[in-house]
């Protein structure tokens, strides 16, 4: 695992939106039976939370407080967490004999050392108290600024409500016929006239800003005064600031801490939740996960012999089924037909013949979510929603720059057994495996043999990219209420091996 | 013990450190075991009530090519130092109350005055003097003067006095402290 995050991805997966992405980065939608990456699945905010005290803030208060905590502080030097120190401090008269010491609190960050003192932020005398708020110069018109928008925004909805009453109207009413408004009748017997509850006053435009020519002297002593760099603030430093921006650091204090997020990704095509995490702020655990690591078989580079322009050259993968139920793997080649936009029919025409032969049933691949069964159980009805966007795959821009040799036959690999790894009795499988595609196989990992060829016009320095499709069996668990038996897939990845690069001859 | 080594009586010195050529420790000073001490080019001084932790490496080496037994060069540390995990200190000369935070690294073209900090990971390895609280964080070392010199860890200190006798064998200390006070 270590490798997904600092290493390079050596194995990519094409996801259904025609990026390519290593397995750790990917979602499997089980309701469509497809794989979805961040950038082709809805991002939804489900909670704002402050990653430093872990309280949840409701998403009003947090619009309120600009997104961001009011109790927890960043270092305006560095950006860290400022931490609150204490120190007790002589009493406040110290001829009094009976005086105890004080005990006060200052911010303290622990990266760069930066404290509330060094700007002359008074200690306080409370723990939790809120530090003094600096109040920006130019608050006041910011404020009419804002009102004058809000107005704007209150006056377009009306214009839309009204015309949306105007469009609704269905039945003939007594003004249409005789064109006399409410407001008209009204007059004509001498009632006053109500205003319109929403009507309000145009909002008051703000006092336009006025361009100043006013331009300072040129200060002199820029040029001829030695700059110590450490008391100018960096650009980074200023722009953290934004409603100060300070040129020098006495002027730096603290910033309140920005909110983080918590958000769950549904698929867009069938509008199922792919990630959901826990809704508290100290936890990390995920109430939905369709991670494609826990569901596609995973491919990793074992070996592979030096890579040389034209030459045949051996290919170690080793594959491993996360799930915990047997499948098997099927080499097919990247793209089926002259149409590199396989649809899912022609996945599907893939025939299925070896496949029997292990007595395993496969029906077609078809998401399960198909309206028009009947709604027989809870759980089918929150299947059967109806797609909202059909997400037309693009397509894969990787070039391919080696043959692969696709193997004829096809292997099985085991379920994952977790226990299996402290069972030292040995391999006790009796599977007939192909040797000479099946290297070595230990509980529910394979390593397989690969004869790829590098394309002949490759230069030494040269990437090569080789890819396959790997059919392999997904067993959906969801369907299992409805028909008692889980059912069985024919699921086609588009897997890319990044091999590294064209060596020398000998 | 070899020759060289004088420790001043009051230092709490674990014998598993590793203490190399002409090395004079102060008194209160605190060396953690598999700390080393290596006077190459010279002797190394530590002044009083240092803070040394384990895998510190503080190394009197001359810059290359200039070892000359005629020109030797003295490292000396000055009092309340901090040395944290795994620092490596090749410095000229150290002045009081500096912190080097764990994993940093100090050249042997660097002077350090007093009260700064070197951050956790950083590496100063060009000829320079760091002005007095000086203090150099992150990954691109950025630099800042602090207002005053590092708290010094006397809590730290008295727990360590208190326990690390239990725990390890000591050096005896050879040189009584001529400074009563
Ligand atoms: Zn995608
Ligand atoms: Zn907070
Ligand atoms: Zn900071
Ligand atoms: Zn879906």
């Amino acid at each position: 695992m270590s490798n997904y995050i600092t290493g390079p991805d050596v194995v990519k997966y094409a996801c259904s939106c025609g990026l390519l992405k290593p397995i750790t980065r990917l979602y499997f939608c089980r309701h469509c039976l497809e794989l979805r990456c961040g950038f082709c699945v809805c991002h939804e905010v489900d909670s704002n939370y402050c990653g430093k005290c872990c309280e949840n803030l409701p998403s009003a208060e947090a619009r309120l407080k600009k997104n961001r905590c009011g109790d927890c502080y960043d270092c305006p030097s560095c950006k860290q967490n400022l931490s609150k120190r204490a120190a007790t401090v002589g009493p406040k008269n110290p001829e009094d004999p009976k005086a105890t010491p004080r005990k006060v609190y200052y911010l303290l960050c622990l990266n760069c050392r930066w404290s509330s003192r060094d700007v002359g932020i008074p200690d306080q005398a409370a723990a939790t108290g809120s530090w003094p708020e600096r109040e920006n110069v130019h608050a006041a018109r910011l404020q009419e600024i804002i009102e004058m928008y809000k107005g704007i925004v209150l006056a377009e909805k009306q214009q839309k409500m009204e015309k949306d009453k105007k469009k609704q109207r269905r039945f003939m009413t007594f003004t249409d016929r005789t064109g006399i408004t409410a407001s008209m009748l009204r007059k004509r017997i001498g009632l006053p006239d109500i205003p319109h509850p929403l009507l309000k006053p145009k909002p008051k435009e703000p006092e336009e800003a006025v361009a100043k020519e006013e331009v300072e002297e040129f200060p002199e002593e820029l040029l001829t005064k030695p700059i110590n760099l450490n008391e100018i603030t960096t650009l980074e430093q200023r722009l953290n600031l934004p409603e100060w921006q300070p040129t020098t650091v006495d002027k730096l204090f603290p910033i309140h801490k920005q909110v983080s997020v918590k958000r769950s990704q549904r698929c867009r095509a069938c509008e199922h939740n792919v990630s959901k995490p826990e809704y508290s702020p100290t936890s990390i655990k995920f109430k939905i996960q369709l991670f494609a690591f826990y569901h596609i078989p995973e491919v990793r580079i074992f070996t592979v012999e030096p890579l040389r322009a034209g030459k045949q050259c051996e290919l170690l993968l080793k594959f491993s089924n996360p799930t915990q139920h047997q499948t098997v793997i099927t080499f097919l080649p990247l793209f089926p037909s002259e149409d590199s936009f396989a649809s899912k029919e022609i996945k599907e025409l893939v025939p299925d013949e070896e496949v029997p032969s292990r007595e395993i049933v496969i029906e077609e691949k078809q998401p399960p979510s198909l309206p028009g069964s009947q709604p027989s159980s809870l759980l089918h009805t929150s299947l059967s929603r109806t797609p909202s966007i059909t997400v037309k795959p693009r397509p894969i821009k990787q070039a391919i720059t080696a043959n692969v040799e696709l193997p004829t036959s096809n292997f099985v690999l085991l379920p994952r057994d977790d226990a299996a790894e402290f069972d030292d009795s040995g391999d006790t499988h009796n599977i007939q495996d192909d040797t000479k595609l099946v290297v070595w196989r230990k509980s529910n990992k394979a390593v397989i043999r690969l004869n790829i060829t590098p394309l002949e016009n490759l230069n030494i320095g040269d990437e090569v990219v080789v890819g396959f499709t790997m059919q392999h069996i997904y067993v959906n668990t969801i369907t299992a209420v409805e028909s008692k038996e889980p059912q069985r897939y024919n699921n086609n990845v588009k897997v890319f091996q990044y091999l590294g690069k064209i060596v020398g001859s000998e | 013990m070899s020759k060289g080594i004088k420790i001043v009586s009051g230092a709490i010195v674990c014998e598993e450190c590793k203490l190399r050529g002409d090395v004079t420790i102060g008194g209160g000073t605190i060396i953690h075991p598999s700390a080393s001490i290596i006077a190459e080019a010279g002797p190394i001084i530590i002044g009083e009530n240092c803070l040394i932790e384990e895998q510190t490496k503080i190394i009197n080496k001359a810059p290359v090519g200039q070892i000359d037994n005629e020109n030797v060069q003295e490292l000396i540390i000055g009092s309340n130092n901090v040395f944290e995990v795994d620092c490596a200190i090749e410095a000229i000369k150290i002045g009081d109350n500096n912190v080097f935070e764990s994993k940093s690294f100090v050249g042997n073209k660097v002077t350090i005055t007093n009260g700064c900090i070197i951050g956790a990971g950083c590496r100063l390895t060009e000829e320079q003097t760091l002005k007095e609280n000086t203090i150099i964080y992150g990954e691109n070392c950025n630099m800042r003067e602090g207002l005053d010199r590092p708290l010094p860890q006397t809590l730290q200190m008295d727990t360590l006095i208190r326990m690390l006798p239990n725990y390890h064998h000591l050096k005896k200390p050879n040189l009584v402290n001529n400074k009563k006070n």
